[in-house]
C-alpha cells in the first residue's frame, strides 16, 4: 500500500479520473468504428454479422482490458482513511 | 400442478431474500447501537470488491434490461443490441471517475448519503433539501413503476392473480429492506445479480434448442435484412445512439443510486476489483440479455396476438420451458426489479431520516438517539415501501411520467453537482442550485411537451442547459468558503496546508 498525505493522494485521484475518462473515449470511438465502419463490409463472425460482433463483443472484451490496465498501471492502493501528514490531524 | 412447479423455484427465492434480510439485522446489532445511521444506510462501509460490483450492477439493471429491451431487440434486431452496448460504461465509469474522492471525503466529514456531500460541498441546506425531494419523488415513482411491471410479468408467466404477485414480492422487498438495512440490500442485490446471470443462461439454452440451433436461428432473421444492420433499415438513427450514450453510458455517472455504493466500500482494493467486476458482469448482461432477445426471433415469428414486444420474454418462458425452467428464468427479471427497488427504496429512506429528519434535530441542538433513530428509520422505510405496494395496486397515471423522467431527471440533477463539485474548484453554490432546478425543468419540459430536438433524447438539453446554468451561475456567484475548498481541493494549496474539518455532516 502506498503512504501519501491527503495532498498526494487528491493529485492521485485527479489522475486515476483523467484515465478513465481517456478509457471511455476510447471505448466510445471503438463501437463507433468498429461497428458502423465495418457494417458495410459483408462478413460473419460466429454466423452473426461481422460489425456486430466486432462492435458489441468486441467493445465488452475491450473494456474489460483496458479496466483492468487502468486498475493495474494507473489505480494505486493507499488508505482512504489516515494520512501520511499531519494536515488533516485535529 | 404446472404453476406450483412454477412457483416452487420463485418461492424459494423470496425465503433466501428475507432469510438474509433477518440475519444481517440480528447481525448488526453492535454496529448499530453505535451509529445506527451508518451501519443502516451504508453497512458501516464495510463491502468487499466483488459486493460493491454486484449491487452496483443489479442496482442499475432493472426489470426492463430483462423484458423491454429484449423485446425490442426481438424486433429491431442486432442494432439494438449495439445500442444496449452504451451501458458498458455503467460501472467502472462512476467508480473510477468518482469512486475514491467520495470515498476519502465521506470518511473526512462522516457522510452516509450523497446528500450529506452536497450539503458540505456547497455550504447549501436549500441545496440539499432540493436534491433529497428530487431523490425521493423519482425513486418512488420508479419503485411503483418498477412492483407493476414486477406483479405484470409474475402474473403473465406464473398464471397467478396481478394483487397476488405484487403483494407477494413486494413484501418480501419491504420487508428485508426495512430490516436488513444497506448491508442487507448489497447481499441480496448479489444474490438477484447471480440469478439473473442463471436465468441468462437458461434463456440461452431454450432459444438454441427450440429454434435448431445457431445456423436454423440465422437463417430465419436473414430473411428480414433490417435486423443485420446497425441503423435497423434506418429506425435507429445516428442522434438517437448518440442520445443513449449519453442516457445509458456517460451520464450513468450521475445516478445516485450509483454514487452512494462509492462510500460504502471497504477499502482501495475492493474499488480496484470491483470495477473490472462490474465490468465484466454489465456486459455480459446487455450483451446476453439483448442477443437473447434478436435470437428468440428464430423461435417467435410473431408478435404474440394483442400483445406488444413486452410480451416477448414472458411469452418464451411461458412456451418453450419446462415449469421449473420457467420459474427459475422468472426469477431473473424479478431478480432485476427487486435489486432495483430495495436499493432506490433505502435511498428514500436516508434522505428523509438523515438528510431531513435528523439534519433538523442535530441543528436544533440535540442529537437523536440510536435506539429511536432506528425505530423510526425501519418503520419509514416500511412506510415508503407500503406506500409504494398500494400505489400500484391502482397506479394513477402520473406514475408513468414521474418514471419516465425519473432516470434522465436524477442524471440531470446530480451529473454536473458531483462532477465539478469534486473537480471544479470554482464550482459554487449558485451555479449548483441553477444547474440542479434549471436543468431538471428543461429535461422535464422537453419530455413532457415531447419537443423536437432534431431527432435528439432531451437527455441532451437537460445536461446541455445544466451544464451552461452551472458554469453561469459559479462564474457570477460568490465562491465556497476556503474551509471547504482546502478540504475538496487540497492540490491547488501548498504542501502542508492545515485541512480544517467543517461541522461534521
Amino acid at each position: 500500500m502506498s503512504k501519501m498525505s491527503y495532498k498526494e493522494k487528491f493529485i492521485q485521484m485527479n489522475k486515476e479520473a483523467k484515465s478513465t475518462w481517456i478509457v471511455t473515449a476510447i471505448l466510445i470511438a471503438y463501437w463507433w468504428i468498429a461497428g458502423f465502419g465495418t457494417a458495410g463490409m459483408d462478413y460473419t463472425i460466429l454466423q452473426m454479422p461481422g460489425w456486430f460482433v466486432l462492435s458489441s463483443f468486441g467493445v465488452w472484451i475491450l473494456s474489460i482490458v483496458l479496466v483492468w490496465g487502468l486498475t493495474v498501471k494507473v489505480f494505486k492502493d493507499f488508505s482512504l482513511e489516515d494520512d501520511e501528514d499531519e494536515t488533516t490531524r485535529e | 400442478m404446472r404453476i406450483l412447479l412454477i412457483l416452487a423455484p420463485i418461492l424459494a427465492f423470496l425465503v433466501v431474500m428475507l432469510a438474509v434480510g433477518f440475519a444481517i439485522q440480528k447481525r448488526s446489532e453492535s454496529n448499530r447501537a453505535v451509529n445506527f445511521s451508518k451501519d443502516y444506510f451504508i453497512g458501516n462501509r464495510s463491502l468487499g470488491g466483488f459486493v460493491l460490483a454486484m449491487t452496483l450492477v443489479a442496482t442499475y439493471s432493472s426489470g426492463s434490461s430483462f423484458v423491454g429491451g429484449p423485446g425490442v431487440a426481438w424486433l429491431r434486431g442486432f442494432g439494438w443490441v449495439y445500442l444496449a452496448m452504451t451501458q458498458v460504461l455503467a460501472a467502472f465509469l462512476v467508480m473510477g471517475v468518482m469512486g475514491k474522492k467520495m470515498a476519502v471525503i465521506s470518511r473526512k466529514i462522516d457522510a452516509v448519503t450523497v446528500i450529506d456531500l452536497i450539503r458540505v460541498r456547497y455550504e447549501s441546506n436549500t441545496l440539499a433539501h432540493i436534491g433529497a425531494v428530487f431523490i425521493v419523488v423519482f425513486f418512488c415513482g420508479t419503485i411503483v413503476a418498477q412492483f407493476i411491471s414486477g406483479a405484470n410479468l409474475f402474473a403473465a408467466a406464473a398464471g397467478v392473480n396481478y394483487t397476488f404477485g405484487l403483494f407477494l414480492f413486494a413484501l418480501v422487498v419491504v420487508t428485508f429492506t426495512a430490516t436488513g438495512g444497506f448491508r442487507a440490500v448489497a447481499v441480496t442485490d448479489t444474490i438477484c445479480a447471480l440469478a439473473m446471470l442463471l436465468g441468462l443462461g437458461v434463456l440461452t439454452y431454450a432459444i438454441l434448442e427450440h429454434g435448431g440451433g445457431i445456423s436454423r436461428i440465422m437463417a430465419v432473421i436473414n430473411t428480414q435484412p433490417q435486423m443485420l444492420e446497425p441503423t435497423s433499415g434506418g429506425a435507429i438513427s445516428v442522434r438517437l445512439l448518440i442520445s443513449f450514450w449519453m442516457l445509458s453510458g456517460v451520464c450513468t455517472l450521475g445516478l445516485p443510486q450509483s454514487l452512494v455504493r462509492n462510500m460504502s466500500y471497504k477499502n482501495s482494493k475492493s474499488l480496484h476489483r470491483a470495477m473490472i467486476y462490474g465490468t465484466v458482469i454489465v456486459g455480459a448482461m446487455m450483451l446476453g440479455m439483448h442477443l437473447i432477445g434478436v435470437l428468440s426471433r428464430g423461435v417467435i415469428h410473431e408478435l404474440p396476438a394483442g400483445g406488444t414486444t413486452d410480451a416477448i420474454m414472458p411469452h418464451l418462458i411461458v412456451n418453450y420451458l419446462s415449469p421449473v425452467l420457467a420459474g427459475i428464468a422468472i426469477i431473473a427479471p424479478l431478480a432485476a426489479s427487486i435489486s432495483t427497488v430495495s436499493s432506490l427504496l433505502i435511498a428514500s429512506s436516508s434522505s428523509i431520516i438523515k438528510d431531513v429528519y435528523q439534519h433538523v434535530v442535530e441543528r436544533h441542538g440535540g442529537r437523536a438517539d440510536q435506539k429511536k433513530l432506528g425505530l423510526f428509520s425501519i418503520a419509514t422505510t416500511a412506510a415508503i415501501g407500503i406506500v409504494c405496494i398500494i400505489v400500484a395496486l391502482n397506479p394513477p397515471t402520473v406514475i408513468v411520467w414521474v418514471n419516465m423522467f425519473a432516470f434522465g431527471g436524477l442524471q440531470t440533477a446530480f451529473f454536473w453537482t458531483f462532477l465539478l463539485g469534486f473537480f471544479w474548484k470554482k464550482a459554487n453554490t449558485t451555479g449548483a442550485l441553477l444547474s440542479m432546478t434549471g436543468g431538471v425543468l428543461a429535461y422535464c419540459y422537453c419530455m413532457a411537451a415531447k419537443i423536437p430536438l432534431g431527432g435528439f433524447h432531451a437527455i441532451v438539453a437537460g445536461i446541455g442547459i445544466g451544464f451552461v446554468l452551472f458554469v453561469v451561475g459559479s462564474l457570477t456567484g460568490k465562491p465556497n468558503d476556503e474551509k471547504i475548498l482546502k478540504l475538496f481541493f487540497p492540490e491547488t494549496y501548498p504542501d502542508g496546508t492545515k485541512i480544517e474539518l467543517p461541522s461534521r455532516a
